[in-house]
């Protein structure tokens, strides 16, 4: 208790020098905060886009599909009346959507602009795309009417607004040809960008047609019940449909698919790492400081110590007054972080033109998200590396002779 | 022998080389002619099959198809996939014409190119035009027994950077002018297409190919064989048939 009215006194009397310390710990601590909060806003951000646009929590494709994806081997399909009713009496299944995605051109004026198709059942994309929440301006394609919804970026690029028609050429399941024509009547805004510039989508049933694929489809997506692990319920799929049809297929969640999923999980930990070195970074204000004062108040180190102050004691008391100035200027950066996290997590960063031609599942709006136990981690750790910090420089106050401290009066 | 003899001798040789070597240059552009003249019909009708074998198995294509003069022709797919799809080659225009489609697509420069509906055959290995020698300059390089048949060996380089195949070694048969073999490159050499005869019938007179492979070195595991059904050669024929109005019918 003594003591820490003496850190106290300590502090407030260099203020400036206490102010000075408290603030490289705030700024290293809010700046972790935000990284922090950038890091798990992208990460959160693109397993969603994943799940959403690219492959489900758990994809669903003929089995030998991959090895030939190059090639776009349309033919290689799924059943998809076949593998309806399995998904319905799936336990842990909670929304399923058919699709077809396949590379086509646009031609217009006598030239090819390549761009990308999805035909989809709007009907089951309601757990995958809200089609309608990213629908700008007019309405959703019919099934069964040649009509499709462009992306924003890609109609800018057509010069093609509602109401256009536009033809595309794309070879087909049966390995040959097809072109057709078709109606804008929506435009959207895909939160990827590189969705955004080359996808249009159209209903499931015309691609099947247009395509010639009879009833079949090129991929099922599947998410999960919270309830459920996705590489349980990945084998249940595969099993009951091997069972029920006897096809092999190839069932796999969405972190087997996508490699840049585990490489940001690996980076999540990198940045822990440099958390340690913003800290590290900012206590060299704290050492620095601590240094100077204990040069300063040498003549009263002398003075605590002949009047019986142990060295431990020393080290203790200069340990207390940056623990204090490190939980203060934690608290404080923490608190900005935060805010600045909130403020941000809902307005959005928009990084449109930096994401602009990148061809990464993250949207070009991110949001920064944190939670309490990340906030709470980085300020024990933040409060703890600016007290260790101080040992350095208090081991040598701890160590000061009396009649050599006095010798500085 | 005399003086005199020796001199006329000598004379008489050396007019059988000039001559000879004069025939020689000349051969090398009348084969041409003559192949070409052999391939073109002032009309013509066919059906016929395009037989795709690649790593995914077989795939055949019907079709018909109508020619007049060494410009104008017409493919008609027939098959289930392809019903109603359309190739109009006009003189230095190609038309796509596919039911689903509300307008027609013309193809120029490189996408000419593009693979017939996956097949090793471009659009314009299907309709191109057959006027080789305005088109590439024939040089003789040998003789050559092929399918036992004896083949004058020719290479065609392009004159312009706009054909297909810069460099091609063909192989056209001494009696009936019948490119027996054919191999396509790049103008750097590398070998691009290789052809070749499968079986020939005699129409009218004139050796027909009816049955050619295919192969687009580029595609591994690939090989097009095209066979010739039916053949009705200059038999009349509606000059509307090759116009963009009779496409779209």
């Amino acid at each position: 208790m003594k003591l820490t009215s003496i850190a106290m006194r300590n502090i407030m009397r260099n203020l400036r020098r206490s102010l000075l310390s408290g603030i490289a710990i705030a700024v290293s601590t809010m700046s972790i905060v935000l990284l922090f909060a950038f890091v798990q806003g992208m990460i959160d951000d693109m397993a969603m886009n994943i799940k959403s646009y690219s492959t489900g929590e758990i994809r669903i494709r003929n089995e030998a599909y991959s090895e030939y994806e190059r090639y776009s081997p349309l033919h290689l399909t799924v059943d998809w009346p076949e593998i309806l009713p399995i998904l319905e009496q799936t336990p842990g299944v909670s929304a399923f959507v058919p699709r077809i995605q396949f590379a086509a051109s646009a031609y217009m004026n006598g030239s090819n602009h390549g761009l990308m198709v999805m035909g989809s059942d709007f009907n089951y994309e309601d757990g995958f795309i809200d089609v309608r929440e990213i629908l700008r301006e007019g309405r959703l394609c019919e099934p069964g009417k040649n009509e499709t919804i462009m992306g924003a970026g890609l109609a800018n690029r057509l010069h093609l607004t509602i109401g256009d028609k536009v033809t595309l050429l794309t070879n087909t399941a049966t390995r040959g040809s097809n072109a057709f024509t078709l109606t804008i009547v929506g435009i959207a805004v895909f939160p990827v960008g590189a969705m955004n510039a080359s996808y249009t989508m159209i209903p499931l049933d015309r691609a099947q047609y247009f395509l010639h694929m009879d009833s079949e489809v090129q991929e099922i997506l599947v998410m999960a019940d919270d309830s459920v692990k996705e590489n349980t319920l990945a084998s249940l799929i595969d099993q009951s449909i091997l069972d029920h049809t006897g096809v092999q297929t190839e069932v796999k969640t969405w972190k087997q698919l996508n490699d840049l999923m585990t490489l940001m999980d690996i980076a999540s930990y990198a940045y822990y790492v440099i958390a340690f070195f913003f800290f590290i970074l900012g206590s060299t204000v704290i050492i620095n400081t601590t240094m100077m004062v204990i040069f300063e108040r040498m003549r009263e180190i002398g003075t605590l110590a002949a009047m019986g102050m142990h060295g431990k004691e020393l080290t203790r008391l200069f340990f207390l007054e940056g623990a204090i100035i490190g939980a203060i200027g934690a608290a404080i950066g923490v608190i900005v972080g935060v805010v600045i996290t909130s403020y941000f997590g809902i307005i959005g960063l928009d990084f449109t033109d930096a994401l602009s031609g990148i061809d990464m599942e993250m949207s070009s709006v991110l949001y920064p998200r944190t939670d309490y136990w990340r906030v709470l981690i980085i300020y024990v750790y933040a409060v703890a590396t600016a007290s260790l910090a101080t040992l350095i420089p208090s081991r040598r106050a701890s160590k000061i002779e009396p009649v050599e401290a006095l010798r500085y009066v | 022998m005399s003086r005199t003899n020796k001199k006329q001798v000598i004379m008489v040789f050396m007019i059988v080389l000039f001559f000879s070597n004069l025939i020689h240059a000349m051969t090398a552009e009348d084969i041409i002619r003559a192949m070409d003249q052999n391939e073109n019909y002032a009309t013509s009708y066919m059906t016929g099959s395009i037989a795709t074998t690649d790593r995914f198995g077989e795939k055949i294509t019907t079709f018909k198809a109508w020619s007049q003069g060494a410009y104008d022709s017409l493919i008609e797919f027939t098959s289930l996939a392809e019903r109603g799809q359309k190739i109009l080659r006009n003189k230095g225009e190609l038309y796509l014409y596919y039911p689903d489609a509300e307008e027609l697509i013309r193809l120029q420069g490189a996408a000419l190119r593009q693979s017939v509906l996956g097949s090793d055959l471009s659009y314009e290995d299907m309709t191109g035009e057959k006027n080789t020698l305005d088109m590439y300059t024939v040089s003789f390089d040998n003789e050559d027994i092929v399918h036992n048949q004896a083949c004058y060996v020719l290479t065609l380089t392009a004159k312009s950077r706009t054909v297909a195949y810069p460099v091609q070694k063909i192989w056209v048969d001494k009696e009936t002018y019948i490119v027996h073999k054919g191999q396509y490159s790049s103008a750097t050499g590398r070998l691009l297409k290789e052809f070749e005869v499968l079986e020939t019938k005699v129409i009218d007179n004139r050796t027909i190919p009816v049955k050619t492979k295919i192969s687009d070195i580029l595609k591994k595991d690939s090989y097009t064989v095209m066979a010739i059904e039916e053949l009705q050669i200059d038999i009349p024929l509606d000059a509307n048939i090759f116009t963009l109005q009779s496409l779209m019918w």
